[in-house]
């Protein structure tokens, strides 16, 4: 996008290079408004960007304390005893690793098939629109839908039975289940564009040395399309991590990451629990802890986490291959073909 | 067993020859394991499409679905009445006239989106014509920070910080005082919850339009601009024509969120289930909505009220076809670029 | 390949072998749900309970509305339902038990521009039904213009104790009124809106105006010594007599002998038993 072969002019006419001719000064009353608004169009992206950066920063730095980062929250009426976020910082960490877990695979399988196989042909065409309109509905739609299934007789060993035997349908599980739904379409689009972007050759030459159309897909395919794989994985752990409404709706946003009892870890899952977002909902005077400046400090965290993860997503999708001629995926096939061949 | 037809018709890009040892067992249960794999993600799908409406049914079948759209009454009141009815036995009352949640809906996904679409393409032209090199650097990964930040982050800063604001700069007392026997205003209305949303939607789009915008031709504009075009005529006449199914195609993935966001809405939006009327001039922006989903995750603590939960699973219906109907839209808006080979 | 497989039907086959006997043994929690004004109350006393019985299972609090709590304790949901209104003839679901555990207060509030020194009963009834409209007719009051009412949803607990206690039956607030969701919204919106009148839990008039009512100022002191009239009910609503879990929660809260449920109950609220 950098090539363009109009020359560039600078605001106040001057032409850097090229045709003089092309002057802004001479443009029409219209045009030059119109050059304007994109240039005040550009300038306020800008500045609002800067103003949300600046003001989480100044209010996560005045409110951020680092001892908020290792207690638990407390239901205490006393802003200076209610604790700190560590349960929703854990719950955060824990659902987005439950949520990609079940993503990844069954979004990398689906690509996979899409995009190599696709028989018959109606069920790919029904299973890519399905997809599609998942993408499409609300996280509070799928947070409702979840209820109903979690609360399912059959389901009650995902969460936990109330004394009266009735299921109560929150849980890690439950609300991982859901958020991996959020991911799905993420991982499965990016994968298979970049599956669709391998020339033919590439799975020929995989073909002509005798290897199945399986093996050429784990040994060949998937391989050199991992950092796009990564990159939609990465972006539906930021999905995971930004929403609210599953949480709030599944989780059970309690105070406390609360077992259900029994193995540790699978107690954990089967119990509620909150995370940064449900977090800051309810610390935030919409909810009922009503502690803006310990929202602020567990959204600032939040975003933080958000920043970082851009960074990598930005790294996947363009550092490497940009600098990197070797890395085009063209290549990354070509010598994955070799590689189980020479061994 | 049936033999694998070297180069199957479906899918866009033509296939590969058939791999030389297709027939064998391994490579069969492979495509059968993940054709099961996706057969069972659509049969999910599906499941939760018909739950969904299942659950809805009482609420669309009680009230009509003409009546169910229409307006009438205090909607806050029939859901109120929902919460507490039925829970003794008896027919619980299902009567809704959800219009004013519509409206609300309409107003502040149709404004954002509309200032959105305006907006988002003059920054996108700017970024790929008119930047400088080392601005565009520090922009393009700003517009994606900008698009990843959490929703709840949005709502926090507008209910602490913009909602305040709106209501001590913005609205006066005769402007209060001028429908205070219908509704009364605050700094959580229409205007700041639209605001905040054109905000949260804007990334989508200046991502899309501006990746199309820089995907046309060179040649095309290079012909124009060898015809002694000036340069903002090249870009509003080719470049901009050219992306006009990916500008669609952002409007309408922005719409899909805008419809879809709960969290934000239900903190600036002003939590109540009236419809804002353009006849009131200015004074209409600063007026109270409550949109659809919003209006479930408020209300999410009384899914297992007999009625009222019924209610919430109908609106979510509704947003669901919305989804479908919008995927479908984009779908369409996405056609005419594929004719150039681009990929919006 | 191979190896992969094997790896993924053992990883399959663990969790089964974790999951099912997990599910089927797992002893059963008491969950409890409902009023967000109960919510701070009843998360003390859940720790307070869990630290002197450890090996019981420790009550789950979650948080919402009085009504939403009457409706998931009558399905079934949950073991317990906080609800901070009293019973209603005819519209609660048969068959439900309140047990009162405690007293709040309900305090007005107005911004702190605006340091009202006393609200009377006519004078409540007049602002939140809608009749007196501007701060000018309510004497005493430091701002002027229209008065800007906050409500809580129907949903809620403390509006249906403002109602009843405040208003009395016949009277309805204002349908103009903004409704919130939730006892920090109202506080929130007071505390930024100078003209705002409102009504919240105790727990809630920080940055705010606490108006005295018919003449004694809301504190928890007044509401203790029976002086100051907005008091309503906190009750814990069980499906039948309380059974089990819950039985044994409840007997804890409510003994008199219970020091530390007393000492919890005393630093915000009013304790009854």
């Amino acid at each position: 996008m950098a090539t363009r072969a109009t020359p560039l002019t600078a605001p106040g006419g001057a032409p850097l290079a090229g045709r003089p001719r092309d002057s802004i000064a001479a443009w029409p009353l219209a045009d030059r408004l119109g050059y304007l608004t994109c240039w005040a169009a550009g300038i306020a992206l800008c500045l609002v960007t800067a103003a949300i950066v600046l003001f989480m920063l100044v209010k996560g730095i005045s409110y951020l304390r680092p001892s908020l980062l290792v207690q638990s929250p407390q239901g205490s009426l006393d802003q200076s005893k209610a604790g700190g976020f560590l349960d929703p910082i854990v719950g955060t960490l824990l659902l987005t690793a439950l949520g990609t877990a079940l993503a990844a695979p069954v979004g990398v399988a689906l690509a996979a098939w899409l995009s190599e196989y696709a028989r018959p042909a109606w069920l790919a065409r029904t299973v890519e629109s399905g997809v599609e309109m998942i993408a499409g509905v609300p996280s509070v739609v799928l947070a409702i839908f979840g209820l109903l299934v979690f609360s399912q007789g059959f389901l009650s060993f995902l969460s936990q039975t109330s004394a009266g035997g009735s299921v109560f349908g929150k849980s890690f599980f439950a609300a991982g289940g859901m958020m991996s739904l959020l991911a799905l379409p993420l991982i499965v689009s990016s994968t298979r564009e970049a599956l669709a972007q391998i020339p033919a050759h590439v799975r020929e030459a995989s073909y002509a040395l005798g290897k199945t159309r399986a093996t050429t897909i784990w040994r060949v395919l998937l391989p050199s399309v991992r950092p796009n794989i990564a990159s939609g994985v990465t972006l539906g752990m930021g999905r995971i991590i930004g929403d609210t409404a599953i949480v709030v709706v599944l989780l059970g946003a309690t105070l406390q990451t609360e077992g259900a009892g029994g193995a540790p870890l699978l107690s954990t899952l089967r119990g509620t629990g909150s995370t940064l977002t449900s977090y800051v909902y309810t610390n935030s005077p919409t909810g009922e802890g009503n502690a803006p400046q310990k929202a602020y400090a567990a959204a600032f965290v939040l975003l933080m986490l958000v920043v970082g993860l851009n960074a990598i997503v930005t790294r996947l999708s363009n550092g490497p291959r940009a600098t990197n001629a070797e890395r085009s995926p063209l290549r990354r096939g070509l010598r994955a073909v070799r590689t189980p061949w020479t061994r | 067993m049936h033999a694998a037809p070297a180069g199957e018709s479906s899918g866009a890009r033509p296939r590969s020859p058939a791999p030389a040892r297709s027939g064998t067992q391994s490579d069969r249960r492979t495509e059968r394991v993940l054709g099961a794999l996706a057969a069972g993600v659509l049969g999910l799908i599906a499941l939760m499409t018909i739950t969904v409406f299942a659950k809805a049914w009482p609420s669309f079948s009680h009230n009509g679905l003409t009546g169910w759209f229409q307006s009438g009454g205090d909607v806050d009141q029939q859901l109120r009445e929902m919460l507490t009815s039925g829970t003794q036995g008896g027919h619980p009352t299902y009567h809704l006239r959800a219009w004013p949640l519509l409206w609300g809906t309409i107003l502040t996904t149709g404004l954002a989106v509309l200032i959105g679409i305006v907006f988002s393409t003059f920054a996108a032209i700017f970024i790929v014509e008119f930047a400088p090199a080392p601005v565009r650097r520090v922009i393009e990964p700003i517009v994606r920070l900008l698009g990843g930040v959490p929703s709840v982050v949005y709502g926090l800063i507008g209910i602490l910080a913009i909602a305040p604001w709106v209501n001590h700069h913005l609205l006066s007392e005769s402007r209060k005082s001028s429908v205070e026997y219908l509704v009364q205003l605050a700094g959580s209305n229409l205007s700041t919850a639209t605001l905040i949303l054109t905000v949260m939607i804007t990334p989508i789009m200046v991502a899309i339009v501006s990746s199309s915008l820089a995907a046309v031709p060179g040649p095309w504009t290079e012909g124009s601009a060898a015809l002694g075009v000036n340069r903002w005529r090249t870009i509003w006449r080719i470049s901009l024509r050219t992306a006009r199914p990916a500008i669609i195609a952002a409007a309408v993935l922005a719409t899909a969120r805008a419809l879809g966001e709960a969290i934000m809405l239900s903190m600036v939006s002003g939590g109540r289930g009236f419809a804002a009327n353009p006849i009131d001039g200015i004074t209409f922006l600063f007026e109270p909505v409550r949109p659809l989903a919003a209006t479930i995750v408020q209300n999410s603590e009384a899914l297992s009220a007999p009625s009222l939960g019924r209610t919430l699973y109908a609106m979510a219906a509704v947003l669901m076809v919305s989804a479908a109907l919008l995927s479908l839209a984009g779908w369409a808006a996405k056609q005419p670029l594929k004719r150039y080979g681009i990929r919006a | 390949m191979r190896v992969n497989r094997t790896a993924i039907v053992s990883l399959l086959a663990a969790l089964a072998l974790v999951l099912v006997p997990a599910g089927a043994l797992a002893a059963r929690a008491l969950l409890v749900d409902g009023s967000t004004s109960v919510f701070p109350l009843a998360t003390q006393l859940a720790a307070a309970y869990h630290k002197a019985f450890p090996k019981l299972a420790k009550p789950k609090i979650g948080q919402g509305q009085s009504d939403a709590g009457i409706n998931d304790v009558a399905s079934g949901r949950v073991d317990i339902a906080d609800v901070s209104r009293d019973p209603i003839q005819g519209v609660d679901p048969h068959g439900l038990i309140f047990t009162k555990i405690a007293q709040d207060g309900i305090c007005l509030i107005t911004n702190s521009a605006n340091p009202i020194s006393n609200l009377s009963t006519q004078q409540v009834q007049a602002i939140f039904t809608g009749q007196t409209r501007d701060w000018s007719d309510i004497p005493g009051s430091k701002v002027s213009g229209p008065i800007d009412l906050f409500d809580r949803d129907g949903a809620s607990g403390t509006q249906d104790a403002f109602q009843n206690i405040f208003l009395g039956q016949d009277l309805k607030v204002s349908p103009s009124a903004t409704a919130e969701t939730s006892n920090g919204l109202v506080q929130n919106a007071v505390r930024s809106t100078p003209n705002a009148i409102g009504f919240v839990s105790f727990a809630f008039t920080e940055g705010v105006n606490a108006v005295p009512y018919q003449g004694i100022p809301c504190t928890l002191r007044n509401a203790k010594s029976g002086q100051y009239q907005g008091v309503r009910n906190f009750w814990m609503v069980t499906k039948g007599a309380p059974k089990a879990a819950a039985s044994k929660f409840l007997k804890w809260v409510t003994s008199s002998h219970n020091k530390v449920a007393r000492r919890i109950i005393a630093s915000n609220w009013i304790a009854i038993h």
